[in-house]
């Protein structure tokens, strides 16, 4: 079993993405769960949601609680990582042009990529927010190699619709191409 | 059109389900966490891809009131709520209850208030235990699917023509996604088939008076007839989890309850709902450890799996029920119908109760693994 925490900002994107990563995982011949952590969500708060894959059928219905690996789509919520609580083995994905300080002499495996430029470049923006959501999927499938890119493509596309999956795949595109991996 | 393989959330697997047995009528309001189910088929009706007739209404207590009144019309219905909503139905739950109309409500669990919240546990549905539905609770999206279809077969045969309330965990599973097999809508409508014989229709060309004053040997002779009703759908809901088996390939234990592991436990964990299911992880790692133990879901709680319940008592040796309900100055609600059933029976299995999960409180499968070592 792989589980993934992602921590975003509410507004962009995360928990379509997080679903669009349980349906590339479906893809890829796993079963796969995603979970939303609902509260009191709002525009611009720290949001949570956890994707499980698997080889057989998943049972487990808790949130997760010690995560394989970690996404962070906008890096100054990077502090509210509990690092210690992520697989030592695991990767931390972060929407950033750099490895962040906070986790310099981690010793963690870090992949890193500038989504907000990506999806910028893109026109990925709806009211004030950079949707880096999709984006940051062709860094998960560069970093973890679970699933591969024309899963997430066909993801993307399932869920969005013709109109806009292209833009949205590109994004994934080149941030699966940019995406640097490196122990920090 | 076949079959398709989705990631769908709990709430749009009740939709998705609804959807390919074309209800005549739908009326709801709506309440987190339900919502979803009812937005997408109001937008399924307004699109034309569903030909309902949908009443928008301006409570609970109407929406429940108008699918009844539709289905005595003769009409397939379908509803949804939770929590608070469920409760401000109240009323007309036990009316459609007792007057045995077969209409289809999903339920998605909520705790009630206060406090203010919106996570799960089973208080509301539990509540109405004895309104005379058929309730079905659910482990997994791919059975809420499953459940909703089964539930118009099992409420429409003309033998038991009651309610039924599939019943699902509040974001737990209507707000997750995971995969569902959509099973063809064409096969999925042959497995329910048509309602154009309907149990009971209004018919103005003779005219007849519906909820007039009952006399007390009448009204005790109905409610025999809902109790006996009842006890049919044991072997109802059971041939139809058959059959669903055989056409979709798709079966959830005899119907009744869902076992796991071998008989002949020191300890025997029974729940319900998802905590049920993540029981099942719980029993696999602490048989790996060598203990001897095994799990029962109960999937209907109405009608209560009574014989199954015997059974499993007389085959273990010791059974942890957990529930995530109470019955305040009793105990959990499995626990009670479980206890009374052994007393009846002079079975001496120990049960040991717990509640777990109220409010939404997580219970990962560690937990239900250390409750289980506490009391083996």
């Amino acid at each position: 079993m792989i589980e993934l925490l992602q921590i975003s900002r509410g507004g962009s994107g995360g928990v379509t993405g997080a679903k669009i990563l349980a349906e590339a995982a479906m893809y890829e011949g796993l079963d796969s769960q995603a979970i939303p952590k609902y509260g009191a969500e709002r525009r611009g708060a720290k949001v949570e949601a956890y994707v499980r894959f698997d080889t057989s059928p998943i049972r487990i219905h808790s949130p997760v609680y010690n995560p394989t690996h970690a996404m962070v789509l906008d890096s100054s919520l990077i502090k509210s990582l509990e690092i210690d609580k992520v697989s030592k083995d695991g990767i931390i994905m972060i929407n950033s042009s750099h490895i962040p300080d906070f986790l310099k002499g981690t010793n963690r495996k870090v992949a890193y990529v500038d989504a907000t430029s990506i999806s910028k470049e893109l026109g990925l923006v709806v009211s004030g927010f950079t949707l880096t959501n999709v984006t940051m999927l062709g860094c998960f499938a560069k970093a973890t190699g679970i699933i591969k890119i024309e899963n997430i493509e066909k993801a993307i596309e399932k869920t969005l619709g013709a109109k806009i999956a292209p833009k949205n795949i590109e994004a994934a595109r080149r941030a699966y191409e940019k995406t640097k991996v490196e122990i920090a | 059109m076949a079959e398709e393989v989705v990631m769908l959330t709990g709430n749009h697997s009740v939709s998705e389900a609804v959807k390919r047995v074309k209800p005549d009528v739908i009326a709801a309001y709506p309440i987190t966490p339900q919502t979803a189910i009812i937005e997408y088929l109001s937008k399924l009706v307004d699109s034309g891809e569903m030909d309902s007739h949908f009443i928008r209404v301006e409570s609970e207590h109407s929406a429940l009131a108008a699918v009844a009144g539709a289905s005595w019309a003769g009409a397939r219905t379908f509803t949804a709520t939770s929590s608070q909503g469920l409760l401000y139905m109240g009323e007309w739950v036990f009316w459609t209850g007792y007057a045995r109309l077969p209409v289809v409500m999903a339920v998605v669990n909520r705790c009630l208030a206060p406090g203010w919240s919106i996570w799960v546990d089973l208080q509301d549905s539990m509540a109405f235990r004895d309104a005379g539905w058929i309730q079905i609770y659910n482990k997994n999206n791919q059975e809420v699917f499953d459940t909703t279809i089964q539930s118009y077969k099992i409420a429409e045969s003309k033998d038991i023509a009651l309610p039924v309330m599939p019943c699902l965990d509040g974001f737990v599973l209507s707000h997750t996604s995971s995969k569902v097999i959509l099973s063809d809508p064409e096969e999925v409508y042959n497995f329910v088939g048509d309602y154009s014989d309907p149990i009971i229709e209004i018919d103005t060309g003779k005219p007849f008076a519906y909820g007039s004053i009952v006399m007390p040997d009448k009204y005790n002779k109905d409610r025999k007839d809902l109790m006996e009703a009842m006890e049919r759908a044991k072997a109802k809901i059971k041939a139809v989890n058959k059959e669903f088996s055989e056409t979709f390939g798709r079966t959830y234990g005899n119907g009744l309850i869902e076992k796991y592991g071998d008989d002949d436990a020191d300890l025997t964990i029974v729940g319900i709902g998802t905590m049920a299911d993540e029981t099942q992880q719980a029993i696999d790692m602490l048989t790996s450890e060598g203990l001897k133990v095994n799990s029962v879901r109960v999937r209907t709680f109405r009608p209560f799996p009574t014989e199954d319940i015997i059974d499993i008592a007389k085959k273990n040796h010791k059974l942890l029920v957990i529930d995530r309900s109470v019955s305040f100055g009793h105990e959990g609600h499995l626990q009670m119908e479980i206890e009374s059933v052994l007393k009846r029976n002079s079975i001496d299995t120990p049960v040991i109760g717990k509640v777990m999960g109220l409010g939404g409180e997580d219970v990962p499968y560690t937990r239900i693994a250390k409750v289980a070592k506490e009391n083996l």
